[in-house]
């Protein structure tokens, strides 16, 4: 175990770096102080920066409202929603007080809220959802999902450098499963896809913990002699259309998948863009892979069955081919 | 030893999933090659699911009565490693379900207000595949390039190719549908050929042709006696050529029915507006088709000079350029050809081509001196776009111009 | 406050002229005293100030002045908000002036951010923060939430609730079930003032000793404030529903008039000042308004459409 380090604590550690850097950055939030976090993302940091991590009242509304205020005064606060489910009621603040911040007055609102998201077997439907297509519907916020360790880390920096709100959706799922040698080396900037996997007969698209699903259901096609791209959208807003293009023109047939429910979404609007700018370029009708349209249930037999897995996008992609 | 997944095969063509009947072997159990796993029913039969070489079932995923996508995993089969290589799974990874699970629940660090169970992990067995997999439009009878896709028709555009160009190739995709990799691969294949550059001419006649094709033609034909025609020729000065006569007898003709020369758009025949008659002239590399005004209101001596200069300019390639009025009909002398039948096609904007083939003498039983005696004989074919007309208004027509060709003095 | 009173008369005129004015105007007429006397505790670029609807005197108190108020209803692309939010939404945030938005409520936790960014600091000093409610914001789960988040942080604010009896026309027997709305005060553990929102005087004094409070480290400070709105809930309401007996009572006293007499009672000023000063202001109202509307309004060919201040992520810009 030595030398590793889990998706978990590339989050903390950015935290920790954030914190030690900037003397304008503090983290607030629901037990996050002393105990550490739900998810013990900001474990320890309280004791080692004394007066800079806040536990806040469970007023999800009032602590968007306080990071607001508090960055219109230079601050780079932190927000941690205990889950991404609770940020409905800060909803009101995120996206009509600081997405509107400076398209309105011109003044910076760099705030970063941190939503822990997606689905864990036996969490239901208030613990396991992801936000990221609501907020990326607003003008003005920034949408990040990374999906490595080395991405958890740079782009919570990165979010905390920027002088815009962030919805920073970092998925729960990854947390203790997801490990890497180190944080790495930054890479790439926010607002840049990635590939994650080189392929020439189908992309898929996706983000957040999805990228490795699809990665493994690509493997699973190698046996079948198929070369599958995945393209690791790392901000869903900006979305980095030029990539995704890239990687259609290269192979032809698209998949979009998301954890996320499927009326519109991420996966809408990727399909929606290659349609209407590569219409050219795709050899195949586009496809999306959604959870269901239902809450998230919470029965682990339920819950596997309700979102994307290896085997779902497998069988998406064989069909894709099969085209 | 390695394990490989059963997968739902492509059980025919447009069938994207199938259902599980019955399961007819236990998990656990060996089996010989080609013996049935799985009885599954598509909408349009029962079949079987057999193992694809000797092997042992080490876990069933399927479950009956259930509905799976096409290449959806049904089961894991351990095989040897010799049969692994002449199935070609060599040195590609696991598949999912035989994937190990690598992290240890002592691995998770504290997390007091949820538990993140090991078991969680996406790769566990995934009984269905449907319905978030949407179905895709697989597009039915789509056999070759008849269905083109986008990113093939932006191909095609770039390279200024026809879907008829792709006739001869072979379709891999969905219904037997051309893909890309279809395509691009006839395209490496042509690279082998020697190719020369079509004419410009050539090129636009078949375009022509091309969009001529895309209806029902049919051609009916019948024998005509041609030495009253013959001899009225002889007589005239000046003297119209063979195909003038079989123009003004179309002309009058038509004229006593306009409907037959009419086309069909959507629910209505569009009737000409005036009787103008093209004629077919071959020249370099194609044919012109210059076209005669109202031809049924001028008599056949005083269409002569006008035929023959369009005959001049057509071969000089200097024809009067009016697209807002295309012949409604034209008239092909396959006959100087030496042809005595063809099938001529109708130029894409007119529903009739008249034929004229290669005269000679045959002997014609008379009933009027009871012995055989020699006449001029020739075929005339009537091509229709048979949407407009059936055979008998077809036949009707061509008759009645035979019937005018028998009477030149009138034409 | 004559100001105030006759800078939105005058709005209110210009849009019953129609044309004139962009959008809605919501005026605070019987609230100058209330807003005023709060507006006058703070000092523009040392306090935060969080406005609400009817807080024109206030925010002329707070220092804005008139041009700004103009600019932005009158649509000039020079205000503040350069025609991308409107009137009463107006703010220079950067200036620890708060550009409200229309959830009631919501303004309370980002002035409440502010002090406590600048608590963190080390630069808050004696400066406070003050945001304004009505009856019918103190409903919200915004506003609790942000009192209850300024309780708990010990933040200098003050927030003012003035009690005009209606939000829009729902009356406050349909708003909240307690006997004062100062109750809440203690519910909060804050401390709470109640005053008659007609009188100047006590309003001034009311709002002097929340500031100190605030100053003096004792955390957030409410001040409710009893009044009736003497317009309708904007120039397009005729606020049909207030009952006649309603503005014949205490309550509807003009509170100008009640300070205008006083203090020539108390003889600070005479009738004929009071007379001049009007000139004064009509002179400035006038001329300004004049100037304003010669001032170019935003065109959305020159408009910057981005809505991030980090062009490089603005999508479809960072093709180049």
């Amino acid at each position: 175990m030595s030398g590793s380090i889990t998706y978990l604590e590339a989050i903390r550690e950015a935290q920790y770096d954030a914190l030690r850097n900037d003397p304008a950055v503090f983290l607030y939030g629901q037990d996050i102080n002393t105990f550490g976090g739900a998810f013990k993302a900001t474990k320890n940091l309280g004791k080692e920066f004394p007066g800079r991590v806040f536990d806040s009242p469970i007023s999800e509304d009032a602590m968007v409202g306080l990071a607001i205020g508090a960055a219109i005064e230079g601050a780079r606060p932190i927000v941690e929603m205990q889950f991404a489910d609770f940020s409905s009621i800060g909803f009101n603040q995120i996206v009509n007080q600081a997405a509107t911040l400076y398209w309105r007055t011109e003044t910076h609102c760099p705030v970063t809220i941190r939503l822990p998201s997606g689905g864990t077997a036996g969490s239901g439907p208030f613990h396991s959802q992801s936000m990221e297509a609501i907020y990326a519907h607003y003008p003005g916020l920034v949408i990040v999902t990374p999906a490595t360790v080395e991405d958890a880390y740079w782009m919570l920096l990165d979010s905390v450098a920027l002088n815009d709100p962030v919805i920073y959706c970092e998925h729960k799922f990854l947390y203790y499963h997801l490990k890497s040698e180190s944080t790495g080396e930054r890479s790439l900037p926010i607002g840049k896809a990635r590939i994650a996997r080189p392929g020439r007969h189908a992309t898929v698209v996706t983000y957040s913990a999805m990228v490795h699903d699809a990665i493994r259901a690509a493997e699973e096609l190698q046996l079948d002699g198929y070369q599958i791209e995945v393209v690791d959208l790392r901000s869903v807003k900006p979305m980095d259309t030029d990539t995704i293009l890239g990687s259609v023109a290269r192979t032809g047939r698209l998949l979009a998948v998301g954890e996320a429910f499927p009326w519109g979404g991420v996966t809408a609007e990727v399909i929606s863009r290659v349609a209407s700018e590569g219409f050219h370029l795709l050899d195949a009708p586009p496809m999306r892979l959604n959870a269901k349209d239902t809450p998230i249930p919470y029965h682990p037999n339920l819950w596997k069955a309700h979102r994307p897995t290896v085997s779902s996008i497998a069988g998406a992609l064989r069909s894709l081919l099969r085209y | 030893m390695p394990t490989i997944p059963i997968l739902m095969p492509q059980l025919g063509e447009s069938i994207a999933e199938a259902t599980i009947v019955r399961i007819l072997v236990d998990s656990g159990c060996s089996v010989e090659a080609a013996s049935d796993l799985f009885e599954v029913e598509t909408n349009k039969a029962t079949m079987s699911v057999t193992a694809p070489c000797a092997g042992k079932v080490t876990q069933i995923v399927a479950v009956p009565q259930t509905s799976y996508a096409v290449g959806s995993t049904l089961a894991a089969f351990e095989i040897s490693e010799e049969d692994a290589q002449n199935l070609g799974f060599t040195d590609a990874p696991q598949p999912s379900i035989a994937q190990q699970h690598t992290t240890s629940m002592a691995d998770i660090v504290e997390n007091l207000h949820f538990q993140i169970s090991d078991d969680d992990v996406i790769s566990s067995p995934q009984p269905k595949v449907e319905p978030v997999v949407g179905g895709l439009p697989v597009p039915a009878g789509a056999t070759g390039a008849s269905y083109i896709s986008p990113r093939m028709r932006a191909r095609m555009l770039e390279l200024g190719l026809n879907a008829s160009d792709l006739a001869g190739v072979p379709g891999t995709g969905a219904g037997g549908r051309v893909t890309v990799e279809d395509f691009e691969a006839f395209l490496r294949g042509l690279e082998q050929h020697r190719m020369t550059k079509a004419s410009p001419m050539r090129i636009a006649v078949a375009d022509s042709m091309r969009r001529a094709w895309t209806r029902p033609l049919a051609t009916v034909g019948s024998p005509i006696m041609l030495d009253a025609m013959l001899a009225h020729r002889k007589k005239a000065n000046p003297k119209p050529g063979p195909a003038l006569y079989a123009i003004r007898a179309l002309a009058l003709a038509l004229a006593e029915n306009t409907a037959v020369a009419g086309r069909l758009i959507g629910n209505r025949i569009v009737h000409p507006r005036a009787i103008d008659i093209g004629f077919a002239v071959e020249v370099e590399d194609g044919v012109f088709v210059p076209v005669i005004r109202e031809v049924d209101k001028i008599p056949l001596v005083k269409l002569v000079p006008t035929y023959n200069k369009l005959v001049e300019q057509a071969r000089a390639r200097r024809l009067p350029h009016d697209m807002n009025r295309p012949g409604i009909a034209t008239v092909t002398n396959f006959g100087t050809f030496g042809i005595v039948w063809a099938t001529p096609i109708p130029l894409p904007e007119q529903n009739l081509i008249l034929g004229l083939g290669a005269g000679s003498k045959v002997p014609h039983w008379s009933e009027e001196v009871k012995q055989f005696i020699p006449v001029t004989e020739a075929e005339i074919t009537l091509s229709f776009d048979h949407r407009v007309c059936d055979g008998g208004a077809a036949g009707r027509l061509l008759k009645r111009v035979a019937e005018l060709l028998q009477r030149p003095e009138d034409l | 406050m004559r100001l105030s009173r006759f800078l939105e008369e005058k709005l209110g005129a210009l849009y019953r002229a129609g044309g004139r004015i962009v959008g809605g105007v919501y005026l605070g007429k019987g609230q100058e005293a209330f807003a005023a006397a709060m507006g006058v505790q703070l000092r523009m670029g040392q306090d935060i100030y969080g406005p609400l609807i009817r807080d024109q005197a206030g925010r002329l108190a707070f220092g804005e002045p008139v041009i700004e108020t103009l600019r932005t209803y009158l649509g000039a692309a020079t205000g503040p908000m350069k025609g991308r939010d409107g009137n009463i939404h107006r703010g220079r945030p950067r200036d620890g002036y708060m550009a409200m938005i229309s959830h009631l409520g919501s303004l309370l936790s980002v002035v409440a951010g502010a002090l406590f960014a600048r608590r963190l600091k080390g630069t808050l000093g004696d400066s406070i923060g003050a945001t304004s409610v009505g009856d019918g914001a103190t409903s919200t789960g915004a506003f609790h939430e942000g009192m209850n988040l300024a309780a708990v942080e010990k933040l200098p604010l003050i927030v003012s609730i003035a009690n005009n009896q209606y939000a829009y026309s729902t009356p406050n027997t349909r708003q909240y079930a307690c006997e004062n709305l100062v109750d809440r005060a203690k519910g909060y553990g804050v401390h709470g003032e109640h005053v008659d929102a007609t009188d100047l005087v006590s309003c001034l004094t009311a709002f002097r000793g929340a500031a100190a409070r605030a100053k003096a480290g004792e955390g957030p400070q409410i001040v409710v404030g009893t009044l009736l709105r003497l317009a309708g809930h904007g120039e397009h309401d005729d606020a049909s529903y207030i009952p006649d007996r309603k503005r014949h009572t205490h309550e509807a006293r003009d509170c100008i008039d009640v300070a205008a007499k006083f203090a020539v009672q108390q003889g600070w000023v005479t009738e004929e000042e009071l007379v001049r000063q009007m000139e004064g202001i009509r002179r400035l109202v006038d001329q300004t308004v004049a100037k304003v509307s010669k001032e170019p309004v935003p065109d959305p060919f020159k408009e910057n459409w981005q809505a991030l201040s980090t062009s490089e992520l603005v999508e479809g810009q960072n093709a180049s």
